[in-house]
């Protein structure tokens, strides 16, 4: 069993704090390059959180919730999540499809294939900062778009980081855009194997 | 009136108070292991995460089925309940991942529903009905007044299963 608590030195927090807050502001560039309007990163942080405090992190576990997944290949292993709720999804659809606000009211195929578009670039640029700043390759999968209750949805990153550990690192960023008044939560999960042998050197 | 008693991650809950409903709300690949002793009107739920430690995890701990399936019956019957009196019902290990290249990886619901029809028919225990698998959440429902059992998935409603 991994134990992250035991490598976590200023020095490496003070790392993973740099690569999660610029990587994440890259990433940014690109949800905001794709949808044409600028976005804020409200914030950002890397955190060390108790596996199963995880679903304590967002709304009520039955509210119908949007994500869109992705998983990393390559040398750097680990999961994206970009969650948000259900009416925030239908606002970005409508920006990325150049339509009034208040248009979509479902997500079908088009809509779904809207915001995994939207979810490929926004993982790809935070991935190519990592990749740059570390030399090493690592790429996006591609992506899943889930709509659900959002504690089900939660069960993929449980399930998944779970298996080994009891705690999981994630970097976490609130996305916001003027006209839709809620965050968007983008979620970094690197897996524990590359974060212990990242810190082990 | 009645009172929802939330049942986490990992989590078991075993009641005998007629008021409670335990829940177990957005089962995703987790499943919900629910039984009742309709003599002793014990009811209890269990909401397990993983189907089996790995070495050097928690052995004991209730996120994994196995245990938690022992755990769930000993507290039961602990508080009176007879084994061969529980009416055991099932729910949640759906795949959320639906995406080619991914599902199979995250296939996690499915380990834990074959699990926990292992582990209870190596006890000898009938699973009475199940709701388990597809791609979509569940809220399970345990009525301690009378034993019923429900289901709710996003948009629908209330089923008893």
């Amino acid at each position: 069993m991994t134990e992250l608590r035991s490598i976590f030195t200023d020095e490496f927090i003070n790392l993973l704090t740099k690569i999660s807050k610029e990587g994440i502001e890259n990433a940014s560039k690109g949800f905001s390059g794709m949808l044409g309007k600028e976005l804020t990163v409200k914030s950002s942080s890397a955190k060390l959180i108790k596996l199963l405090d995880i679903s304590k992190m967002l709304g009520g576990p039955e509210d119908e919730t949007v994500a869109i997944y992705l998983k990393t290949e390559g040398s750097i292993a680990g999961q994206m999540m970009l969650v948000m709720p259900c009416e925030k999804a239908f606002g970005l659809v409508d920006m990325i499809m150049g339509e009034p606000i208040g248009t979509t009211t479902t997500l079908g195929t088009m809509e779904k294939s809207a915001l995994q578009e939207l979810g490929n670039i926004t993982g790809t640029y935070f991935l190519n900062y990592v990749s740059d700043n570390t030399g090493r390759s690592v790429r996006p999968t591609p992506p899943a778009v889930m709509v659900d209750m959002c504690a089900a949805i939660l069960d993929i990153v449980i399930a998944t980081a779970g298996i080994e550990n009891e705690e999981v690192l994630m970097f976490d960023a609130e996305f916001v855009q003027g006209e839709l008044s809620t965050e968007i939560q983008f979620w970094v999960i690197p897996d524990p194997k590359t974060i212990l042998a990242y810190g082990a050197k | 009136m009645e009172t929802s008693v939330g049942v986490g991650l990992g989590e078991i809950a075993v009641s005998q108070n007629r008021d409670e409903i335990l829940v177990a709300f957005g089962l995703g690949s987790c499943v919900g292991i629910g039984a009742y002793d309709p003599v002793k009107g014990i009811a209890g739920l269990l909401h397990a995460v993983l189907p089996e430690p790995l070495n050097g995890s928690d052995l004991t701990s209730t996120k994994y089925v196995g245990n938690g399936i022992n755990k769930l019956f000993d507290e039961m019957l602990k508080k009176g309940a007879v084994r061969d009196r529980l009416i055991i019902r099932m729910a949640g290990g759906a795949n959320m991942l639906t995406s080619p290249g991914l599902s199979k990886t995250f296939d996690i619901g499915t380990r834990n529903i074959a699990v926990a029809q292992s582990v209870l028919e190596t006890q000898k225990m009938k699973i009475v009905s199940q709701n388990v698998g597809g791609n979509i959440g569940r809220t399970f429902r345990v009525y301690v007044a009378d034993g019923k059992m429900t289901i709710r998935m996003i948009g629908e409603k209330e089923t008893v299963f």
